[in-house]
């Protein structure tokens, strides 16, 4: 979420830049055009504006690592070399079969 | 006018009268008229004292004119004539004065304006200048608008950038501790993030880890904004168990090795598709941490155990220290390595030569064929060795749960009873347990190879492994079945009328149990002391067991079988009727004239052939050495046949023979 109201401020950036353009126009600024972006600009800084409030309203104390899983994730390492060990062997038995299956 | 006064003057004013009086005067304007316009033109430039001028101008106009009054008609030409005269010297003076102003402003000296109006703009000179602010305007605006929207794309890419790098932390942080240096942060250029890989234990004051220097892993910006980690290529090292005297023979690679230095580099491509690629740098570091993490518990785990080794005295015998290898002998004269190795060195052993005296193999130090990596295997399994990459696991297995998971919950019993056994001392000493392991698991392997070329050779007997869930504890089972053809036929007899109905039984059993270096044997069918003098038939077989040696085993179970046999055949020919007495291993039929024809078994543990073989004796009562002696193989005699290896159902067949010998 927060992405998207880093889009929205790079949104109304654009839009500044827009109105800029608009006045800087040689014919004189439209008016309709203006407007519309007058009106977007605000309607994104409310947007961002409530966005961020949520953000920070529902953003939890900081909880410095308590469910910390380094010691599973290592058991999982063991289990995997376990698994890796078994699975050659298995594969030898199978070889031996084939062999045995080659041989007869 | 008296006279005919020629007046050469050039340019005679023409003097208009303002007015004619009735009394003929004639009154002019003031004189000086010519002069006083040219005066009065220049009174614009607003000099001060051409006002005076024209003041004494005046002044003297008024004289002149009220001269000109009272003078007569007479007088009143030379009047005139003399103020022009004068009027004029006067002009000439001031345009003089003029002139040479001009003259001075021409020559650009400064001339100091006393004041001067603003003149009023006309309404074109108030328009352009509007025109030109407006302009500027315009431009500061548009100026403006190009600041805004290059600054909006910057920002915009930036945001990208900085969207790949935080989603790809994001997801690191799930699986890994990511922590943030404040103080680094300011100082490097890239927010200080590290993670961190170090996981220090509880359980016990003395076990305390130092963080190996790998444990906390910078993240860093790579060339295209994204994530990297960089860890220097051979810096992870990982835990070796060997047994010194085989080269790994085992030379399976391990597949979850990765290649460290593809990591170290950039994956600079990421012209389509940037998610694929961002996946493929999260995973990829993924791996990477899991290898750095791996190795640092190896690395504790080679401490934890150098510790020990130092310390403990109880069946280890530290014989070798070195930087990052320690050398233990366990108690039959074996040696192994402990020892942590960079992943690059996987290949490379040391070979000792401290194995076992009794087998004499030597092994070549280079296994490059397949022939002769059978033949180290072979070796190996001669040795007795385990496979040592089950015994790596083993010991990482140990130490992890040992260390790490039982400093988490510490009412868990079973561990410890586990390791402990009957010792119920409390300081738990992980690398006894490990080397008793290895000790017991080296010898059953010895043990399981005789049982295999025992039951190799016997075809009747089978072997059956147990697996039991203590690692020093080993049980096989060699069962004997009777064939099914065999029940058959006996139920058949059985069904044809004769009333001796006998449950017999059709499955024998030998169990071998080793704990820990100790061979216990135990079966069905041993004969009992009391009921061999009774003879009776319905004789007792309890289940007997006892300790016996490795040397010893053959013999012991194969003895046990030959008994097994004798009285499975004991108990047949009971069913079938036949009058028969059994001995050890010897079944006594009696015949019609008395004379006793008995089977004999015999076994023999190197009998390539078979290991029970059967003799049949013929017995008339006189000759009773031979039947002391059943393992005589002297040579065929007249009363004495080698029957050789037979099949239970030859047996049988042999029996039903005797059936018809019989006389009853």
């Amino acid at each position: 979420r927060l992405q998207n109201v880093e889009k929205r401020i790079v949104r109304v950036l654009e839009l500044a830049g827009g109105v800029m353009d608009e006045m800087a126009s040689q014919s004189g600024p439209r008016k309709e055009l203006v407007n519309n972006h007058c009106s977007e600009f605000m309607q994104l800084i409310k947007d961002i504006q409530f966005a961020l409030r949520e953000e920070i309203k529902s953003a939890c104390e900081y909880r410095p690592f308590e469910k910390c899983d380094y010691v599973p994730r290592i058991s999982n390492e063991i289990c995997y070399k376990k698994l890796e060990y078994v699975i050659a062997q298995l594969d030898e038995m199978k070889q031996t079969i084939e062999g045995y299956r080659n041989a007869a | 006018m008296d006279g005919d006064i020629e007046i050469s003057i050039d340019k005679l004013p023409i003097k208009r009268l303002d007015a004619i009086e009735e009394n003929g005067t004639e009154r002019f304007p003031s004189d000086v008229d010519y002069d006083e316009k040219r005066l009065n033109l220049i009174r614009r430039i607003d000099f001060g004292w051409a006002v005076e001028r024209e003041d004494r101008s005046k002044k003297r106009k008024s004289e002149g004119t009220t001269s000109a009054n009272e003078s007569t008609t007479t007088n009143q030409h030379t009047g005139q004539w003399q103020s022009l005269v004068e009027n004029l010297q006067f002009a000439q003076q001031e345009l003089s004065v003029i002139i040479d102003l001009i003259n001075t402003v021409e020559a650009n000296d400064a001339v100091t304006v006393a004041g001067m109006t603003r003149p009023k703009q006309l309404p074109n000179e108030l328009l352009s200048d509007l025109a030109v602010s407006t302009a500027t305007k315009l431009q500061c605006f548009w100026h403006l608008g190009k600041y805004f929207k290059q600054s909006a794309a910057a920002l915009e890419k930036q945001v990208a950038r900085e969207a790949r790098f935080y989603g790809a932390l994001i997801r690191l942080q799930q699986n890994w501790k990511v922590k943030r240096h404040r103080l680094v942060a300011a100082a490097s250029g890239n927010a200080g993030f590290f993670i961190d890989l170090f996981y220090n234990t509880l359980y016990d004051t003395s076990v305390s880890l130092r963080p190996s220097s790998m444990s906390t892993i910078p993240i860093e910006h790579d060339a295209a904004g994204m994530l990297a980690v960089n860890v220097p290529p051979n810096s992870c090292r990982s835990l070796r168990f060997e047994f010194l005297g085989s080269h790994s023979a085992n030379n399976v690679r391990r597949s979850g090795e990765t290649n460290m230095h593809a990591f170290s580099e950039d994956s600079s491509t990421e012209t389509n598709k940037e998610h694929a690629n961002d996946d493929e740098c999260v995973r990829k570091t993924h791996s990477l941490l899991r290898e750095v993490h791996r190795a640092i518990f190896d690395e504790q785990v080679f401490e934890l155990v150098s510790r020990e080794a130092c310390n403990s005295s109880l069946s280890v015998n530290l014989t070798g220290i070195q930087e990052n290898y320690l050398r233990l002998s366990i108690n039959q004269g074996a040696s192994v390595s402990i020892s942590l190795l960079l992943s690059s060195q996987d290949n490379k052993t040391d070979i000792v030569s401290g194995t076992n005296s009794s087998e004499t193999e030597t092994i070549p130090s280079e296994l490059s064929d397949w022939s002769k990596f059978r033949e180290g295997k072979d070796n190996v399994k001669k040795l007795g060795f385990p496979n040592r990459i089950s015994f790596e696991i083993y010991l990482q297995q140990l130490f992890h749960e040992y260390v790490f998971v039982r400093a988490k919950d510490k009412t868990s019993s079973s561990f410890r009873s586990l390791i402990s056994g009957q010792q119920s001392k409390d300081n738990l000493n992980i690398l006894d347990h490990f080397c008793m392991s290895l000790a017991h698991s080296i010898f059953s392997n010895k043990v399981l190879s005789e049982l295999e070329s025992l039951v190799c050779r016997t075809p009747y007997v089978q072997l059956i492994s147990h697996p039991t869930w203590h690692s020093r504890t080993s049980s096989w089972t060699l069962s004997m079945k009777v064939p099914q053809s065999i029940l058959h036929v006996g139920s058949q007899i059985l069904s044809s009328g004769i009333s001796n109905v006998k449950n017999v039984r059709s499955q024998f059993w030998s169990k071998v149990v080793v704990i820990d270096e100790s061979i216990s044997v135990e079966g069905v069918g041993d004969l009992n002391v009391v009921g061999l003098f009774n003879g009776k038939p319905e004789s007792i077989c309890p289940i007997n067991r006892y300790e016996c040696d490795l040397a010893d085993l053959p013999i012991i179970l194969l003895q046990q079988v030959a008994s097994q046999v004798i009285q499975w055949l004991h108990e047949e020919a009971l069913t079938v009727g036949i009058k028969v007495t059994r001995d050890f291993l010897s079944l006594a039929f009696e015949l019609d004239h008395g004379e006793i024809a008995s089977l004999v078994a015999h076994v023999d543990p190197e009998d390539t052939r078979g290991c029970i073989s059967w003799w049949l004796m013929m017995d008339d009562g006189i000759t009773e050495n031979h039947k002391l002696h059943p393992d005589l193989s002297i040579g065929e005699s007249e009363s004495r046949k080698f029957l050789g290896h037979l099949s239970l159902d030859v047996l049988y067949s042999t029996l039903l023979d005797f059936v018809n010998l019989c006389s009853c």
